[in-house]
């Protein structure tokens, strides 16, 4: 079995976040993202993250600090959201390129998974399609996602961001394709390079079976600065999280917070914030931010809002 | 560098022009036969010593600015109002110099020829500048946000020929468009540093709200001029003025209301 994780994305809609940093790469609860998925996949699958050129360097630097050893970073030759392969143009290629005819499991990066993978891999049956899915709750919020529509564990049907959802089990971007499966996603890659989830319509159509692997714990798909801050309040819960040589003085912390690195912070109350490495704030109050490294603010109220790095604001 | 050229030429033809509607004056008041009791030659040189200080106080009117159009009534307020303390300042200058009065009419044909003289040239000046800056693309503008609005604003720069020529647009959730009047459309924001690294000199945020601070900041690291349209702040029906409150500048907009009650504002 290999995994394969999808990370090719240039996640716009977290911009400035992922100005210079991929979305998998994105620290929530001071921990990146696709580091939760890596951590939790048996230490004999090897793994395959698929990037972008431009996330090359930051991909490879953080692989080496994983002290895995079966971990291959994959550059797809794009430097651009116009250019890029696709999701599913990208798993094609990298199943042909390098003749892989094993089970494949197929992560997206930008998810958190709650669940354990061992749990997941132990609940396939082999020669069929395995899926994770997740009851997200509302048919409002499952227009946005891949729905599964299972009678038990068995899927009778999938539809990739259907208008009118008729369930709210949701496809969480998990998925365990069996050998036998991938010459149909090669085939279908050539006219669907970017729908994931179409590929799972296309085994039910041709009669391959699929199950899903239900669970309730947490899972976030880190596409907006709402689900970001979402995903930290749930991972770090009332607490602060503070990592090395951060300087934290009459301040007021409520909420989930994250300190960055080298941050130093006084005077100041900060709720459900994440800073990171090397910020400056003096003086502020900051409900629901993000702020990118380095950023320096003194004097100033701020509620909702995204700060690309190397932000300086000093009210006069 | 070519606008600050073509500023300081500006600004010297605009000493010629001045001088040259008070010879004007001098000419249509006394004649051009030149007259032994008011001479032409110590007129002259009240007019060269008021012209500097005439040229200053224009200067401290922004009449020289890159965004002002020469052809507006606010304008002409200025220029008027200029040439008002022109011919007041004309007026001490000859008194304290030759201790001597002249035609009061001379002083309303100069004040009404200056204002004249230095509005057309302004006009025709300012045409060169845009068409030569245009043309140069001296300062070429970043367009962030696709709306209406920024369409409208884009083929006007355009049309008009305005300095800030815009050359990329980018916008924070895409656009179908792949150029909006001969204007390409570079993508999301996710390009803004590979757009701005590009010689951008002005960024118009026209949409996105809710990135302000990081395009502000963005301009800031990189020494560009940041302006925002007022409809990014739901302000659309062009009312809106820059106050200052307690010497902190706010967006003001007032309630309609009888047009002489603005000195009461």
């Amino acid at each position: 079995m290999h995994a394969f994780i999808l990370a090719g994305g240039f996640a716009t809609r977290l911009w400035p976040l992922t100005e210079k940093r991929a979305k998998p790469l994105l620290p929530v609860a001071g921990i990146p993202l696709v580091e939760y998925l890596v951590r939790d996949i048996p230490e004999h699958i090897p793994v395959t993250i698929s990037t972008n050129a431009f996330f090359k360097e930051p991909f490879e630097t953080w692989a080496k600090t994983t002290g895995r050893m079966n971990i291959t970073v994959l550059i797809e030759e794009t430097k651009s959201d116009d250019q890029k392969l696709g999701a599913l143009g990208a798993t094609a290629q990298w199943i042909t390129d390098h003749n892989i005819n094993d089970d494949v499991l197929l992560l997206t990066g930008d998810n958190y998974c709650g669940f354990s993978f061992d749990a997941f891999l132990a609940a396939a049956t082999p020669n069929t399609t395995l899926i994770a899915v997740h009851d997200i709750g509302s048919l409002e919020l499952a227009k946005a996602f891949g729905t599964v529509i299972a009678e038990g564990n068995i899927v009778k049907a999938f539809e990739e961001k259907p208008k009118e959802p008729r369930t709210t089990l949701v496809n969480t971007g998990c998925s365990l394709l069996p050998a036998s499966t991938l010459p149909v996603l090669i085939e279908h890659a050539v006219t669907h390079p970017d729908n994931v989830g179409g590929i799972f319509e296309e085994l039910l159509q041709r009669g391959f079976p699929i199950e899903c692997f239900s669970f309730t714990e947490p899972w976030f798909d880190i596409g907006s600065f709402d689900a970001y801050i979402e995903a930290t309040k749930a991972l770090v819960g009332d607490a602060i999280i503070q990592e090395e040589g951060v300087v934290l003085d009459r301040t007021k912390c409520e909420g989930s917070v994250v300190i960055g690195e080298g941050c130093t912070v006084s005077d100041s109350e900060l709720t459900n914030t994440v800073l990171f490495e090397n910020c400056v704030i003096e003086d502020c109050v900051l409900i629901n931010c993000v702020l990118d490294r380095d950023c320096h603010l003194k004097g100033v109220d701020l509620t909702g809002k995204m700060l690309r790095e190397g932000t300086i604001l000093q009210k006069k | 560098m070519r606008h600050r050229f073509l500023i300081a030429i500006w600004l010297l033809t605009d000493l010629i022009v001045f001088m040259g509607s008070y010879a004007l004056a001098y000419f249509a008041r006394v004649g051009f036969i030149l007259s032994s009791d008011f001479p032409f030659d110590l007129f002259m040189k009240a007019v060269a010593m008021t012209a500097p200080l005439w040229l200053i106080v224009l200067m401290t009117t922004r009449t020289f600015a890159l965004t002002r159009r020469q052809r507006t009534v606010r304008n002409v307020a200025y220029i008027s109002y200029c040439a008002l303390v022109g011919v007041a300042l004309f007026t001490l200058v000859y008194y304290f110099q030759y201790n001597a009065f002249f035609s009061r009419l001379l002083l309303v044909t100069a004040f009404a020829l200056s204002i004249v003289c230095t509005w057309v040239w302004h006009i025709i000046f300012e045409y060169i500048l845009r068409h030569y800056l245009h043309a140069k693309t001296e300062f070429p503008t970043l367009i962030v946000g696709v709306t209406r609005e920024s369409r409208e604003l884009i083929a006007k720069l355009n049309r008009e020929r305005n300095p800030l020529k815009p050359v990329a647009i980018l916008d924070g959730r895409g656009c179908k468009d792949s150029e909006i009047d001969g204007v390409p459309v570079r993508g999301k924001l996710n390009k803004l540093e590979e757009v701005l690294n590009g010689g951008i000199t002005h960024l118009i945020q026209c949409n996105d709200l809710e990135q302000s601070l990081n395009l502000l900041s963005a301009c800031r690291q990189k020494k560009i001029t940041y302006m925002v349209l007022p409809s990014v702040f739901g302000i659309v029906e062009r009312d809106e003025k820059i106050e200052t409150l307690e010497g902190q500048p706010v967006t003001m907009v007032s309630p309609k209301e009888n047009p002489l009650m603005w000195f009461f504002k």
